[in-house]
């Protein structure tokens, strides 16, 4: 990037810093009430951990702003797990036992979900993950809550909106990590929308080209491509070899990022998610529009679920007091929560209790996001 | 199975297959001028698209003057490269291993600096040609992938001659082979390694850019591209450009068979299976003693 | 031993058994994983240091080892040894029969082998979930219980992990200090001139190959209880290349040096986080810091700065 450009970068972030340690001081007082968050601004994972920290600093700043935890400020502690499960591990032990964190918030990626869950869970500290729940054994976490969609969920989603288009055959593309997973979920789910999965090909992660999969999917002749990755590329494939039939995309593909990298394959697109930050709910345009002051930028799925995060932990201090751990904190967490993004419910038995209707179809057309009407109802 | 994605196939196979056949050779021209396995090689054809990403974007110059802005970054990398690190352990007589560590210090740093300078977003560039595509019956191939191929193909037979008929080639192959004896009949042989590394750094850039209006770069694809140019290469021989030509095309071929004659969960099984095989089988590379010798 | 190197033993060994109560939980925790890629690094460090061979497919055997540990544990409720003793078996066997064709190959051919057989295994990690997992992996993998004393915290995890890395390092230690190790080192220098001492360069690497495996598989292993949880993430081609950095940063051939280099890859990034986002970026430089100015890696340049002292102290006595 140019020099000036960056000089600008680097004076906005000092005034962020700068603000949000006045805003501090301003109206709250006291030893700050420490909770620990720990997100992927580097490696794989930054395209989920930089928006997720974005959320929470907004977050921060915004709890503060009103009265902090019963005038006592808030300080998110954030930590980098450079996209690795290890790491994560480290910087959990950090927070919980050399920061003494009330609270543990993050990580962005399921591997490190649930390596950090194994200490969170054994210490009793509330952990609220920026993931969907994982392996069974989260289950028995109850005091680990996510607040993004279990796979369950995104696979019932992509399903429904292919049920409305009387999409009866189907056509996959997917990758070998979270590609898998939905897949795993969606298979025997299928039958029951009256789907037949006509062609299933999977790519590999980082993979620089998929042609040859989707010419597979193609050959099918699916009424619909269902494509569940985590890069734009399946997506300027499909529009390369010329499918013409409507794709719905993965809440993982998500992001303004993508969607440059897709260039002109970013057209009728239809992505089950929950916040489109150009033509917001109405319970979500005070928190967008914030958002837009603030980093000039507008804001998606994960700057939602962390800023919705820190709110939760926030209202459970408030109720179960500023100096609360453990059991007691984790009791107040689990209160059921209307937040922008979705509403939760931390006692379902998927330790996220988001349901169907709070999904929002957008549709990417000529490159730039809209709000379909559809709604899934309850 | 019908025609048509058979055709599919061979279409994006080769397709694949040059642009891993541009970063193996990079590698190749490397490893041929000074031994150093360049485990940075994708990075180069990152820093050379981002160059002209931003050239085009952010400077607003003209096309054609940014994707020579892009090649000229990776070449003055490559030089940097040389003269900062490359010579200075070589004077040590440091072994190939630490060379080889060099380089992926170097990927390291720079993929973590793209991220950290320009963003996890991916860009792209307009194609070359016009946006068009060919249609042979119903299996699909966009123009720019046409003039890709071609302009793979090129590359290759000019930098073969390029080192069998330049003085500047012949002197940086005697150079690299005995560089006492080079140094006896007048070459340089430290401007010569400067030279190979240039070279390469052009090269890799030049696979970057092509690539880039198709697939788009980002901060991960260096590595992703230079292990499958490290594939080709070797596969070819490891000293012969013309053989990592061959061997980047064959490897792009069966990942595409896999993919429509197996299945495509098992691809990079099958494609890694036949490497190794095709490897054991022909200890010399595919082109044989001519690929040791250097063609 | 001399009776020298026993005095600096012992206070060596007190400060060993110290450290993990004395130190944070998380660099207790961080002394666990040095410990897990020591015996890891060690088996790399046999390859390159004594035979000149750049093995990229230790995360394979890592990836078993864990999985079998995870599996035996998780899915099919045996004793933690169970999964220890599977997981080598696999390994070994997996590196004797890829081996005996792979290891025909030299050089960088060789390289490529077995990063093409790293790239296999990643992908069948990936593909056979109902065996891995897949990315969600399999969680819940109990820490180790020897006769009731249940290893649940770093500092009482540290001594299981460095006690095997010991072990592990006097095996090593035994194989290049012996006949073996002489043929190693023949075979490294001048394998025509090995050879025509009838010194069968194939059986030997293989050998030296399976023992890397085995080293592996513990590590994995060890690395399994210490997270209580494995997934495909953990064992790409990534791993793969910070486990070769272990003996190429520390000195191959030398296994305090596989310590240090160790320590390194397990310490430096923990303490570069500390500046930012750029933490990755100077990783990065470090290593080529530590490869353009140590060549003989740190422990070489400790050795050559001893040296110097040494003989600045001589030249004034």
């Amino acid at each position: 990037m140019s020099l000036s450009s960056f000089i600008a970068k680097l004076a906005g972030a000092t005034a962020l810093v700068g603000l949000s340690a006045f805003s501090v001081q301003a109206q709250t007082s006291g030893e700050p009430v420490k909770i620990g968050a720990i997100v992927s601004v580097t490696g794989a994972g930054a395209g989920l951990g930089v928006p997720e920290r974005n959320g929470l600093l907004l977050a921060e700043k915004d709890i503060n702003a009103k009265g902090g935890i019963k005038g006592r400020p808030i300080k998110f502690i954030v930590e980098d797990d450079a996209s690795n499960p290890d790491t994560a591990l480290s910087k959990a032990n950090d927070l919980i036992f050399g920061q003494k964190v009330q609270a543990l918030l993050g990580p962005s990626l399921t591997a490190s979900t649930v390596a950090v869950g194994g200490v969170t869970h054994a210490n009793k500290v509330p952990q609220i993950a920026f993931t969907g729940i994982g392996p069974a054994v989260e289950r028995e976490r109850k005091c680990v809550a996510h607040v993004l969609p279990p796979q369950r969920l995104n696979a019932t989603a992509l399903l429904e909106y292919a049920k409305s288009i009387k999409a009866t055959k189907v056509g996959v593309l997917h990758d070998a990590g979270y590609g898998n997973v939905v897949m795993a979920e969606l298979k025997p789910l299928a039958d029951k929308y009256g789907v037949k999965l006509v062609a299933v090909e999977k790519f590999e992660i980082g993979a620089t080209d998929t042609t040859t999969q989707a010419a597979k999917v193609k050959a099918s002749q699916p009424d619909a491509v269902f494509i569940i990755a985590t890069s734009a590329t399946p997506f300027r494939n499909v529009k390369q070899i010329q499918i013409t039939q409507p794709v719905i995309a993965a809440i993982g593909s998500s992001s303004y990022e993508y969607v440059n990298a897709m260039g002109t394959a970013a057209d009728n697109i239809v992505i089950p998610e929950f916040v489109v930050g150009e033509d917001p709910l109405p319970h979500q345009k005070d928190f967008v529009e914030l958002y837009k002051k603030t980093y000039n930028s507008t804001p998606k799925n994960y700057e939602a679920a962390a800023w919705d995060a820190a709110h939760i932990i926030a209202a459970a201090l408030n109720k179960a007091g500023a100096d609360a751990t453990g059991e007691k904190l984790c009791e107040a967490m689990k209160a059921p929560y209307t937040g922008v993004l979705a509403s939760y419910n931390f006692s379902a038995d998927d330790m996220t209790g988001i349901p169907i209707s709070s999904f929002v179809f957008s549709k990417l057309v000529g490159g730039k996001y809209t709000r379909t009407p559809f709604r899934v109802a309850q | 199975m019908t025609i048509s994605l058979v055709l599919q196939a061979l279409f994006a196979g080769v397709t694949n297959g040059i642009v891993y056949a541009l970063v193996g050779m990079g590698l190749s021209a490397i490893f041929k001028g000074s031994r150093v396995i360049n485990a940075m090689q994708g990075e180069f054809a990152v820093i050379g698209a981002m160059t002209t990403v931003l050239l085009l974007t952010k400077s607003g110059w003209p096309y054609a003057a940014a994707i020579a802005g892009g090649a000229v970054a990776g070449a003055l990398v490559g030089a940097f490269i040389e003269v900062a690190f490359v010579r200075y352990m070589a004077a040590k007589n440091a072994s190939e291993d630490s060379f080889l560590l060099l380089t992926i210090g170097l990927a390291l740093s720079l993929s973590a600096s793209i991220l950290y300078f320009v963003g996890r977003d991916g860009h792209l560039l307009p194609p070359l040609g016009s946006e068009g595509v060919l249609i042979v019956m119903d299996a699909v191939i966009q123009f720019h992938a046409l003039w890709l191929i071609a302009i793979g193909i090129g590359a290759t037979l000019a930098l073969r001659a390029f080192y069998h008929r330049t003085t500047i080639g012949l002197s940086m192959m005697a150079a690299s082979i005995d560089a006492d004896g080079a140094a006896t009949t007048g070459i340089n042989v430290a401007r010569m390694r400067t030279f190979t590394f240039v070279l390469g750094g052009l090269l890799g850039a030049m696979g970057g850019i092509l690539v880039t209006p198709l697939i788009g770069v980002d901060y991960q694809l260096g590595l992703n591209l230079t292990l499958k140019g490290f594939a080709a290469a070797v596969l070819g021989g490891l000293t012969n450009p013309l053989g990592a030509a061959v061997g980047g095309v064959t490897l792009g071929l069966v990942e595409s068979l896999a993919i429509i004659g197996i299945s495509s969960s098992y691809k990079d099984v099958v494609a890694f299976s036949v490497l190794i095989v095709i490897m054991i089988l022909m200890p010399q590379g595919i082109l044989g003693r001519a690929g040791r010798r250097g063609g | 031993m001399s009776s020298r190197s026993l005095l600096w033993l012992v206070p060596c060994l007190v400060i060993w058994a110290v450290l993990p109560f004395v130190l944070p939980r998380n660099v207790a925790d961080l002394l666990v994983f040095t410990g897990i890629y020591t015996v890891a690094g060690l088996g790399i460090g046999l390859l390159l240091g004594h035979c000149g061979i750049v093995n990229l497919a230790q995360a394979t055997f890592y990836g078993l080892g864990a999985y079998a540990s995870a599996y035996c544990t998780v899915m099919m409720g045996l004793p933690s040894i169970a999964g220890f003793i599977v997981g080598a078996v696999i390994s070994m066997a997996l590196a004797y029969v890829i081996g005996r064709p792979i290891l025909r190959l030299t050089g960088y051919f060789l390289a490529l082998g077995t990063l093409a057989l790293s790239a296999i295994a990643s992908a069948l990690f990936f593909e056979w979930d109902w065996l891995t997992g897949g990315t969600l992996g399999i969680g819940g993998i109990p820490k180790l219980d020897l006769f009731g004393f249940v290893l649940d915290r770093p500092s009482r995890y540290y001594f299981f992990v460095w006690i095997v890395a010991f072990a592990c390092m006097i095996v090593a230690h035994n194989l290049v200090d012996s006949r073996t190790g002489l043929m190693l080192r023949a075979m490294r220098d001048s394998s025509t001139a090995a050879a025509s001492l009838s010194i069968d360069l194939q059986a030997l690497r293989t050998k030296v190959f399976v023992v890397c495996a085995l080293f592996g598989a513990l590590a994995g292993s060890l690395f399994a209880h210490h997270v209580s949880f494995v997934s495909t993430q953990s064992f790409t081609v990534d791993r793969s290349i910070s486990f070769l950095l272990i003996p190429v940063i520390g000195g191959a051939t030398s296994i305090p040096g596989i310590v240090v280099g160790a320590l390194f890859v397990t310490f430096l990034p923990e303490l570069l986080s500390k500046l930012g986002d750029i933490h990755q970026i100077l990783f990065g430089l470090a290593l080529v810091a530590v490869v353009v100015l140590m060549p003989e890696g740190l422990v070489g340049a400790f050795g050559k700065l001893r040296t110097r002292l040494a003989r600045r102290g001589g030249g004034h006595g």
